[in-house]
């Protein structure tokens, strides 16, 4: 039995290992969710289970109750950090999720502490949510995630944080936002309290480009993006585009697709400049555009 | 895979205590064939029993002199019992707790292989547990979870459960939740919420003491 002693043994290691930096999250009516100890007093939790913005408690490793604070939310990759004054608890210890393979026993976390178990099921290329935000992995899990389970961390067989486990995204799939994405949104969040994603102010319409065109445009491709819409003080509209361009290279790479865009756009820093290929009138023009922040959602 | 395939793949004695991610096929293999062994020992403890009402549901054989544990709500009155070695028997109620979800019931043999009872209070969550029963009428079939939260104080008899994340179907009702060793941990009595609930063994002690069937 020496086997399947060392694997259980390891199991509740890595559970026992990683309960040292869960928290239970009390943001919403009844059921508590779980959040990690990221940083000292900094706690990141699932943005979905964040109901409350006010009296925000939370339940420390040890049992002890203490208020939080919200320090920031991100709906887009659905992580929100919390603060709190008792900086006890220890940190999570930290994997490295690109070690990752289909097939891989992990644990979910949960406050008390509980566990699941499963296995990855899916690992794919990063994806954007359906509220744009970017996710560096696709990590997808066999395994339950039990109500207030959501916020806590995605543990390996050594008991090393790889994610934080949520059931929140379109779907309810059981799914993991990866270390890296969780640290860069925790950075933002922690520094400005909101994830600021680049923007251009632009509708845009894909369009064929006639063959004439596209030979006379050396950086365009077969399609362009046709501009239908620009918000007058946004950063295209400050930097002259015209309804009625046509876009068809950003920063010397041929863009088809809006997702392109978006996907270029939103990973530049705000302030950055992007020089835009454009078709006005027949003709190839150039322009600077100062990539700015996309206007936060009121809610 | 035949049992000489898996026998010849078993890796040597001498492999790493803990070795997760090395020699990933061999430590796979090997840990299918511990489960194996686990398995073939909780199914000699564990009988088929049927009250003539319902589907069948499962039973442990918890002492030699043929004193078998099961649910109350698998066993309301005498009921028919398929032994491990097949042979089915009539078996006598004894006692039984509704609030508990726990009978005693006796069949006319002696010298059975019983099941050997393990601490609960030191179980710790992530820790792999063993089901065995009769899920759906598949007499004998394995599941394997974790313990899913802290089990419940020694003291607290009234009402705390075992939780495992193990999945659990109706037959397995009655039948053993085992620890990673094979000892019996809890009765499987119900399902909620995904999770699997069982009566801890200990539990199962205090109620054969009070229906005055403690001892051998």
């Amino acid at each position: 039995m020496d086997t399947l002693l060392s694997l259980s043994t390891d199991l509740a290691g890595a559970v026992e290992r990683a309960s040292r930096a869960v928290v239970a999250v009390h943001a919403r009516p009844r059921l508590a969710s779980t959040g990690v100890v990221w940083q000292p007093g900094v706690i990141v939790t699932a943005d979905h289970t964040v109901r409350a913005e006010e009296d925000l408690r939370v339940t420390l490793p040890d049992g002890t109750v203490g208020a939080a604070t919200l320090a920031g939310r991100d709906p887009a990759t659905d992580l929100a950090v919390l603060r709190v004054a008792d900086a006890g608890g220890v940190l999570a210890e930290r994997g490295d999720a690109a070690d990752l393979r289909v097939g891989h026993v992990v644990l979910a976390v949960g406050h008390g502490p509980r566990a699941s178990w499963g296995v990855v099921s899916a690992l794919g290329e990063g994806w954007r949510t359906g509220r744009g935000g970017e996710i560096d992995r696709f990590v997808r899990l066999d395994l339950t995630l039990y109500p207030g389970f959501s916020g806590g961390p995605l543990v390996d067989a050594r008991g090393r944080t790889v994610g934080i486990v949520t059931s929140g995204f379109a779907g309810g799939l059981e799914l993991a936002v990866p270390l890296s994405t969780v640290e860069r949104v925790v950075g933002a969040l922690v520094t400005s309290g909101h994830v600021a994603r680049g923007y251009l102010g632009v509708g845009l319409q894909p369009v064929e480009l006639p063959d004439a065109l596209r030979r006379a445009t050396p950086a365009a491709g077969a399609q362009g993006l046709l501009v239908v819409s620009v918000q007058p003080d946004g950063p295209a509209g400050t930097a002259g585009v015209l309804i009625g361009d046509v876009l068809v290279a950003l920063d010397g790479g041929t863009v088809g697709d809006t997702d392109a865009v978006q996907r270029l756009v939103a990973s530049r820093p705000i302030g950055s400049t992007v020089s835009a290929a454009l078709i006005r009138g027949g003709a190839p023009i150039t322009v600077g555009i100062a990539v700015g922040p996309r206007p936060r959602r009121s809610r | 895979m035949g049992a000489s395939t898996a026998a010849a793949e078993r890796p040597p004695a001498s492999r790493p205590a803990s070795s997760l991610g090395a020699g990933p096929v061999r430590l796979v293999t090997s840990v299918a064939l511990d489960l194996e062994a686990l398995a073939a020992r909780l199914r000699r403890v564990t009988v088929v029993i049927a009250d003539g009402r319902r589907g069948a549901g499962a039973g442990v054989v918890w002492r030699p002199d043929g004193l078998v544990i099961t649910n109350a709500h698998v066993a309301s009155g005498p009921v028919s019992v398929t032994l491990a070695d097949g042979h089915r028997v009539g078996a006598a109620l004894l006692a039984r707790d509704e609030r508990r979800d726990l009978a005693a019931i006796r069949v006319p043999r002696q010298g059975l292989e019983a099941a050997e009872p393990g601490p609960v209070a030191t179980l710790r969550v992530g820790q792999l547990v063993l089901a065995v029963g009769h899920p759906l009428g598949l007499a004998g079939a394995l599941s394997v979870g974790i313990v899913h939260a802290p089990p419940p104080a020694p003291a607290d008899d009234r009402g705390a459960w075992l939780v495992a994340d193990l999945r659990l179907r109706p037959g397995n009702s009655g039948g053993p939740l085992a620890d990673d060793r094979g000892r019996v941990v809890g009765i499987n009595a119900m399902v909620h919420g995904g999770l699997a609930l069982a009566v801890p063994s200990a539990a199962v002690a205090r109620f054969l003491d009070e229906a005055g069937l403690g001892g051998a």
